[in-house]
């Protein structure tokens, strides 16, 4: 190369510092990001836990440095603690049914349609484009007391006016059908990927093997799109176990949920240190959850 | 090839299947839809009669053009960032080589894994601790702004950035980027000429995602926002208390055509301009058919 029949010292004055400069320029690219994942991400976070804790002092007459307040959400018979394994159920049946409903949505797209499969995602994502109060809201407008569904009731005389049917809007059922219709089209898009991306040739080789579609697809297509379903999972669990809109718009006092207890108490209730307990036994239960989840994710691609 | 995964009776009803899920997606939106040309202030059924005033009046009400104008100032001020910083962070995790890099990304992409509810309180609780730390020592309090909201929106829109960036970076022939420098080209040279024209699409795509989603977010910017409120802020308290709830409507469905059509043209626009990159950095490369 050229560069070789340069003076030697010129050339080890080009290559050296670039060498060295090498993982300068690579902690300083990486730093602005990750100082701001820092001061604005796990600062607030470990802030939270201290708080929990009263390890800050943020309002005067807090204790300093007591675990009481962990004591009494811990307790057994808690309002919060019942509350919590309220959302978690809540949280995990939405998921779930989530999950069955798009399983088959995704393998129509990604294996029944050849053509249009690209248009039909889309026409299914477009909805995440509305503002995602007036989807939650629309809701309400449908089944409200004055709502699509009981004003249609009241005009063909099946119920009478100003009775509408109970437990249509404001319940925990509503909260879950809302949370389902927010989220289908996200967790549609994993099992999508994962569908899209299976080998089609290991399905014909089922079928040559003598496989009927019900086998191959048992013993072929589910196994090996298991990864995307449980990212479709973990995707939709994470967002619904923390929620607290859609409860508030939609699910009145019978679909109050975890988010909604800790959102009181950083507004009206203003009890910010159980506040702060909730927040980290929530956010250390969804990690928890995540772990698990990924783990399944880890030894599946292990054992296929 | 697709009569082994499915058969015909299946497809037929995986098709009305989806019919139904469509349905059920759209319904809800007709309604919206309906009630924004709804002569009636209050919404509710029976409808009476056709209006095009709510899209008149939105214009004349300042608190919502207000509100409109603090949440695209929010989502411009936020992507743009989340959107740098996503650059830095997807160079360095797809090209560099460094000690505790898995470590490193998965912090990065940490952001995704937190309920907003919990980030939301994290972050006032740490605008709050500043405030009393500083009203403390020199008397002063900062208090919550539309920075405060951009904050957070750049650490829940980050991971998203670096989703969208990263894998492009990855598929950009590093051949073209040790070319410029074997011909003496600085970092930044390289950068400037080489990669960045080739990740243009993916920073513009980037960049939409973030401005739309940050434009709607709702669940982190209620804790942290200041006397200016966003449009999403506006909304919920519109749908609280309703006083003029159909000019909030029309403005949505406004803002969904509008946001709509932007993402459209870019995805098109990327997907285009993506074809033609690979195309020319293909015809380009040292050993042709080698890639």
């Amino acid at each position: 190369m050229a560069v070789d029949a340069q003076p030697v010292p010129r050339t080890r004055s080009i290559r050296r510092p670039r060498f060295r400069g090498k993982n300068v320029t690579t902690a300083a690219l990486i730093a602005p990001p990750l100082l701001w994942l820092v001061v604005f991400f796990a600062i607030p976070v470990v802030l939270v836990g201290l708080l929990s804790v009263g390890g800050i002092v943020l309002f005067p007459g807090d204790e300093v440095w007591t675990l009481s307040s962990w004591k009494s959400f811990l307790d057994l018979d808690s309002v919060y603690m019942g509350l919590f394994w309220k959302s978690i159920k809540m949280s995990l049946i939405v998921s779930a049914i989530c999950v069955v409903i798009a399983y088959p949505i995704a393998y129509f797209l990604a294996l029944g349609t050849s053509k249009h499969k690209y248009t039909l995602l889309l026409l299914i994502i477009v909805p995440f484009f509305t503002s995602f109060l007036l989807r939650v809201a629309a809701w309400k407008f449908i089944l409200g007391d004055q709502g699509l569904i009981n004003s249609f009731f009241y005009s063909t005389g099946l119920r009478a006016d100003e009775h509408p049917i109970p437990q249509l809007l404001y319940s925990q059922f509503t909260v879950m059908l809302v949370l389902g219709y927010v989220w289908i089209p996200f967790v549609a898009l994993p099992i999508f990927v994962s569908l899209e991306n299976l080998d089609r040739r290991l399905l014909e080789a089922a079928s040559d093997l003598g496989a009927s579609r019900w086998q191959a697809f048992r013993r072929v297509t589910l196994p090996l799109s298991l990864p995307g379903v449980v990212a479709a999972f973990v995707f939709i669990f994470i967002p619904t176990i923390g929620e607290y809109v859609t409860p508030s718009l939609v699910g009145g006092n019978k679909g109050f949920m975890f988010g909604n207890a800790i959102q009181d108490l950083f507004g009206p209730g203003f009890d910010w240190t159980t506040g702060a307990v909730l927040s980290m036994f929530l956010f250390g239960a969804v990690l928890f959850f995540t772990l698990i989840f990924a783990r399944f994710l880890s030894m599946r691609q292990l054992s296929t | 090839m697709s009569d082994i995964a499915v058969s015909k009776n299946g497809l037929r009803s995986l098709k009305v299947f989806f019919g139904l899920l469509v349905v059920f997606l759209y319904a809800p939106l007709l309604v919206l839809f309906v009630f924004s040309f709804n002569d009636d202030s209050t919404i509710r059924f029976p409808l009476q009669g056709f209006t095009t005033q709510w899209y008149q009046d939105f214009l004349a009400n300042p608190e919502l053009t207000g509100s409109l104008r603090t949440s695209a100032i929010i989502a411009a001020i936020a992507s743009t960032m989340a959107v740098l910083l996503g650059i830095l962070a997807s160079l360095v995790l797809v090209r560099r080589r460094f000690f505790g890099k898995s470590g490193a990304t998965a912090f990065l992409l940490s952001p995704l894994v937190i309920p907003y509810v919990v980030f939301g309180i994290a972050l006032l609780i740490l605008f709050k601790t500043v405030d009393v730390f500083l009203d403390q020592w020199i008397g002063v309090t900062i208090g919550l702004s539309i920075w405060t909201v951009a904050i957070g929106h750049v650490v829940i829109f980050l991971p998203y950035a670096i989703l969208v960036l990263a894998p492009r970076i990855e598929r950009i022939d590093e051949r073209l980027e040790e070319a410029a420098r074997d011909l003496g080209a600085t970092g930044l040279r390289t950068f400037r000429s080489i990669t960045l024209p080739l990740i243009v699409p993916a920073v513009l795509s980037s960049f939409l995602i973030s401005f739309t989603f940050s434009f709607d977010e709702f669940a982190v910017a209620n804790f942290v926002v200041g006397d200016k409120v966003t449009f999403p802020i506006y909304l919920y308290s519109q749908l609280r208390f309703p006083t003029l709830l159909p000019q909030a409507i029309a403005v949505a469905v406004v803002v969904f055509v509008a946001s709509l059509a932007i993402v459209m043209v870019a995805e098109v626009g990327r997907r285009f301009l993506e074809r033609k990159l690979d195309v020319e950095s293909e015809g380009s490369t040292l050993v042709p058919g080698a890639a």
